[in-house]
């Protein structure tokens, strides 16, 4: 079942739970005397389902519960029929009246979730104009005294005054030496890694990072899974930079299975040569048919229709800056693998001990 | 040094630039002072000769923009040409509307700034000229007497000499001396360079 399919991997007890739950409902509406609006308990069972299932799913749910209720005023012999009428019809209305506006609050949610991740790329899209112009101030100044002092040099010799154009091509050099500089400035910020470097497991790091996007998981119907290698040796690196790779080769996953029938995510961990130490993201996506790989983890580079074509490029530039590889490989028979490499201690050390 | 005929002033805050500006415009024969800031600029005597200013729009201080207005209004405007690092298209339109001679984004062809000076010192000794015969129309006009002055005045709006007369109450006669008496200390040729005259001096 399609509907169920990513529910049963993710919370297997669920749906037997929302039955019972239902059984007992009925049962209790259709066997006692009481006279009173038995039914319109099954309002949790609604509630329930709309955490944990899409919109036809809770619409299914409901109209079950409905059923049910009709179906128990049928069954139940004694008691005052008007007062029956009224309880089923209070209970009827309840119900209806609950997955109504359960899940018209789920559309609310989902629409600000997705306004909140538009106004998050909003401002990185901002936040990068305004660096690129302020970059392009920087590095105008010098730029333009350069073309300046050139044509003053050509102009000097023309007229035959070598000294000033030597005075001239002196200058150019100096501001070319000065733009060179801003931008060896530039990479310096963004390569800040070296000091807040710490020794980590590898696989705690995972485990931590993945409830971030278990979420999205779910949302994707998507199932996220984790095979990861026991033994392995720590790592030195800066964790909010690792979860941040971590972080988006699975969602660039989550993303490329989105529409696919098989919505398989699963990230590895596992020893390479010696001394290193790999994480991979593999998915049972579309695979990289038709991608650049050469230009796969350039800045700007996207496959994403919306994409800024940022990600893969700030993860490799994290990684390498951690002295380890990125790469990507086709998955047999269908696929990507994203994996990256990190430099480890000795196996099995619980630190930097030597 | 000679004193030179005209001058080119530089507003820059980068000293990188100046330098490039002072040697590219040396190197074309204009003479060219720089300067670091506005008020710098503002500090410094100016020669009374035909003149501009490239100005830049990032400065510490007062800004370029901001200065160019202030220029515009004053009883001086000296030409302005405005050069940026980072302008755009509301900015360069504010320039131009503000009557800069020419916006150039950096960096620029050294030709295009070439160009906007030789524009921007033509148009200060154009107004120059224009300012210095204004004074001496004005001095001319300042020697004219009060009926001879009433006379021109209804002249040049093509009154004829016997409505003059009737106008101010006089004889003909007298209006005929007074008039050839304020052409003569005008210097006018004839009634069409009058009338010319009356309208630089706004009457």
């Amino acid at each position: 079942m399609p509907l169920l399919g990513p529910l049963l991997r993710r919370r297997p007890l669920l749906p037997a739970l929302l039955v019972l739950l239902a059984a007992a409902i009925f049962l209790a509406d259709t066997i006692t005397n009481l006279e009173i609006a038995v039914a319109v308990f099954y309002v949790a069972v609604v509630l329930i389902a709309v955490r944990y299932l899409d919109r036809r799913g809770v619409a299914i749910v409901a109209a079950a519960c409905m059923a049910l209720t009709v179906l128990s005023f049928f069954l139940t012999r004694a008691g005052s029929m008007p007062a029956g009428v009224v309880n089923c019809a209070i209970s009827l209305v309840a119900i209806a009246v609950t997955a109504y506006l359960a899940l018209r609050t789920a559309a609310a949610e989902a629409s600000a979730r997705e306004a909140q991740a538009q106004l998050a790329h909003i401002t990185r899209v901002t936040m990068l104009g305004e660096l690129t112009a302020s970059i392009a101030h920087e590095l105008n100044q010098p730029l333009a005294a350069i073309v300046l002092n050139g044509n003053a040099a050509q102009r000097w010799l023309a007229g035959g005054n070598r000294d000033e154009a030597g005075k001239a091509a002196e200058r150019i050099v100096r501001d070319a030496e000065r733009a060179s500089e801003l931008i060896k400035r530039l990479r310096g910020l963004t390569r800040k890694a070296a000091g807040k470097a710490i020794w980590l497991d590898v696989n705690k790091t995972v485990t931590e990072t993945l409830p971030l996007v278990q979420n999205e998981a779910g949302r994707n119907h998507a199932a996220l899974r984790t095979e990861l290698a026991s033994g392995l040796p720590q790592i030195q690196v800066d964790p909010v930079q690792i979860q941040q790779v971590i972080l988006n080769l699975t969602l660039n996953a989550l993303e490329a299975v989105k529409d696919e029938s098989v919505r398989d995510v699963t990230v590895q961990t596992s020893l390479g040569k010696p001394g290193e130490v790999i994480i991979a993201v593999r998915d049972s996506g579309r695979g990289l048919d038709g991608v650049q790989m050469d230009h796969l983890f350039d800045a700007f580079y996207t496959t994403k229709p919306d994409g800024m074509g940022m990600g893969l490029a700030i993860s490799r530039s994290i990684v390498e800056s951690h002295g380890g590889r990125i790469w990507a490989e086709p998955v047999v028979p269908r696929g990507a693998a994203f994996r990256f490499s990190l430099p480890a201690g000795r196996t099995g050390s619980r630190g930097p001990d030597r | 040094m000679n004193e030179p005929e005209q001058i080119v002033f530089v507003i820059d805050d980068d000293p990188a630039m100046r330098e490039a500006l002072d040697s590219l415009l040396r190197s074309v024969g204009l003479d060219i002072r720089c300067f670091g800031s506005v008020a710098e600029f503002l500090g410094a005597p100016r020669p009374d000769i035909p003149s501009c200013l490239v100005l830049d729009v990032r400065l510490p201080g007062k800004s370029g923009m901001d200065f160019q207005k202030e220029l515009a209004l004053s009883d001086a405007p000296l030409p302005v040409i405005i050069m940026t690092g980072h302008g755009d298209i509301a900015m360069s339109v504010q320039a131009m509307k503000t009557g800069a001679v020419d916006f150039l984004p950096k960096p620029f062809r050294e030709q295009d700034l070439l160009d906007a000076i030789a524009a921007a010192l033509d148009k200060d000794r154009l107004r120059r000229a224009q300012a210095a015969e204004l004074a001496i129309l004005r001095e001319r006009l300042a020697t004219l007497s009060d009926g001879e002055r009433s006379v021109v005045v209804l002249v040049v709006q093509g009154r004829l000499n016997k409505q003059v007369a009737g106008d101010l109450g006089v004889s003909e006669i007298t209006v005929k001396v007074r008039r050839a008496r304020a052409m003569r200390k005008m210097q006018a040729g004839s009634l069409a360079e009058l009338i010319k005259m009356a309208g630089k001096l706004g009457i």
